[in-house]
């Protein structure tokens, strides 16, 4: 007999897929499935936790961003 | 399933049981409202040719009216028509072909709100009593725009950027409800701010707004058992509203006494006028009658955005039945300059809110409002779902007569290069992953089966994604696939 299983698909690069799998690494409590190289689906309730902790990750790789300018 | 109340009347709907829709039909009006608000056009020829049939048809038949390519919107059309509980489609099975015939309480109902007959009294009783003179169109459109544009400028003005003259408001009760409907929601310090829930809201039309705070109230009263209202009733007296016609006096003597005691509330939304000195009679206002009018259902933020491009670019004011809530928009206010500020000479506060969706504004004058795009405003507004070509689009669209001539003096593009670059840089930047919420369907015990269900999601236009070789497949809904696994089963 078939599953249905609630997530929320993700569509990214495969660059953020492999942040977002080394994200689940930790605990393995977001991912319920890996489908392919730009697609996974993830717990619909830690689809924020998750956004918040990618965006954290690609800061610290980004270049401070010059925000200053007079207003 | 989530907790949030459903902004959508096509969602609110699809959640109610089937017994709720047997009640709900018995009224001719409902019926009537449904068939005109929530069907495609297919779907209502389907409805329409069925309606006098004396016995079901087979669905044989009914593919035969439909041309093979157009297979897809058909099988569209009838999952609605099913989700509604319009149709009943008998369960394949070897002896006999699938049937289709319409539910009889629907069938009833539709023939008397077109044919006439019966004493349902479902559109309403008109008032006997001499109408007060000075009642009439006129009055009762200012009247309902004035109540709306109240609810609206309490939205808006949770921005921070205070309305001029809010003197009154909306009624504590609204105000109430537009917090329980999280449009807007109370912050630390105290005070009220906009959600997102509530740009989406202030960026539709007219009728999609009406319909928001009518859900909203809907849920509240519905979770409140104390009330003594019935969701159910009280919706099917909102569709009977909405087939009363403006300007005409109604008894409320009529009424039944549920019904009566839900008058006070529709006051306050703006829906209906009762006169101080005369309160046995009721006027539907225009929100209130173009309730089911036009096919046009809720808007998301983006689309709202595109509607406020459009508008600006015909230059046409049509903005729903009562000409848009938050003021005027106004053509060519905006200036931007290659070091990202942004100038715009308005004093609407819809405009104002919208520019607050992807600029940091940082000054308020009178008459216009000063602030700047940054990566931060840009990125907030991704969140909200508005992409960059729309807010490119919405600043050529307003772009300052100014920009225009000098633009035209240099022989260059009206908004400067760097800024719509830098714009879509952004949006790269932000927009790192595309979500879907649905299920994922998996361990099919073979082929066929497998193939079979993935088919029948993307016939009825569900399938997100679909992997044959793993047999697995993602789908936004499950109701309609969980029936026809169920079917399959019990068939084999």
């Amino acid at each position: 007999m078939p599953r249905a299983i609630r997530g929320v698909l993700i569509e990214c690069d495969p660059s953020i897929k492999s942040i977002i799998v080394n994200i689940d690494s930790v605990n393995h409590d977001f991912i319920i499935e890996d489908l392919d190289e730009e697609r996974v689906v993830v717990k619909e309730n830690m689809v924020q936790l998750l956004k918040q902790k990618l965006e954290d990750r690609l800061k610290e790789n980004l270049p401070p961003v010059d925000e200053s300018g007079s207003e | 399933m989530s907790n949030n109340p459903s902004l959508h009347l096509a969602e609110y709907l699809e959640r109610l049981p089937g017994t709720t829709f047997k009640k709900l039909y018995q009224q001719p009006s409902t019926a009537f409202a449904i068939f005109r608000r929530m069907l495609p056009h297919l779907a209502k020829t389907f409805v329409m040719r069925m309606l006098f049939m004396p016995h079901p048809m087979t669905l044989n038949d009914l593919d035969v009216w439909v041309k093979p390519e157009a297979k897809r919107k058909k099988d569209q059309s009838l999952s609605i028509l099913r989700g509604l509980h319009i149709v009943q489609i008998s369960a394949p099975s070897k002896e006999k072909p699938q049937e289709i015939q319409l539910m009889s309480n629907f069938k009833r109902s539709l023939r008397l709100a077109l044919t006439g007959g019966g004493n349902h009294n479902s559109f309403g009783v008109p008032s006997s009593l001499l109408i007060p003179p000075e009642i009439d169109l006129p009055f009762l459109d200012r009247y309902a725009r004035k109540k709306w544009e109240d609810v609206l400028h309490f939205v808006v003005s949770s921005v921070g950027y205070k309305s001029v003259g809010d003197g009154s408001g909306p009624n504590k009760g609204v105000k109430e409800l537009l917090i329980a409907g999280r449009l807007v929601d109370r912050r630390p310090n105290g005070g009220l701010g906009i959600t997102q829930a509530g740009f989406t809201f202030l960026l539709q039309e007219a009728n999609a707004q009406v319909w928001t705070l009518l859900l909203l109230w809907l849920d509240v009263l519905g979770n409140n058992k104390g009330s003594g209202l019935d969701p159910v009733d009280m919706l099917s007296f909102l569709f009977m509203l909405a087939s009363l016609e403006l300007g005409r006096a109604y008894d409320t003597n009529a009424l039944t006494e549920e019904r009566r005691n839900m008058l006070p509330s529709l006051v306050d939304f703006g829906l209906i006028y009762i006169p101080q000195h005369k309160r046995s009679m009721f006027f539907p206002t225009r929100l209130a009658t173009t309730l089911t009018s036009g096919g046009n259902s809720l808007r998301t933020i983006s689309e709202g955005v595109t509607a406020a491009t459009q508008s600006a670019q015909t230059s046409q004011q049509s903005l729903g039945p009562l000409g848009g809530g938050g003021g005027e928009q106004q053509a060519g206010s905006v200036v931007i300059e290659t070091n990202y500020r942004l100038y715009a000479y308005t004093q609407s506060a819809l405009q104002i809110a919208v520019l607050a969706l992807f600029a940091k504004l940082n000054m308020r004058f009178p008459d216009m409002v000063a602030g700047r795009l940054s990566r931060a405003s840009i990125r907030q507004a991704i969140n909200f779902g508005i992409t960059a070509d729309q807010i490119i689009s919405y600043l050529a669209a307003h772009a300052h007569e100014q920009m225009h001539r000098t633009a035209a003096l240099t022989n260059k593009p009206v908004l400067p290069p760097t800024v719509v670059d830098q714009i879509r840089l952004w949006q790269l930047e932000n927009e790192r992953m595309k979500t879907t919420s649905g299920f994922l369907f998996r361990d099919f015990t073979d082929d066929k089966d497998y193939l079979d269900t993935a088919r029948f999601s993307e016939e009825i236009g569900v399938l997100v994604w679909r992997n044959d070789h793993a047999r697995m497949f993602f789908a936004n809904k499950h109701e309609q696939i969980k029936d026809f696994l169920k079917t399959r089963k019990r068939a084999e």
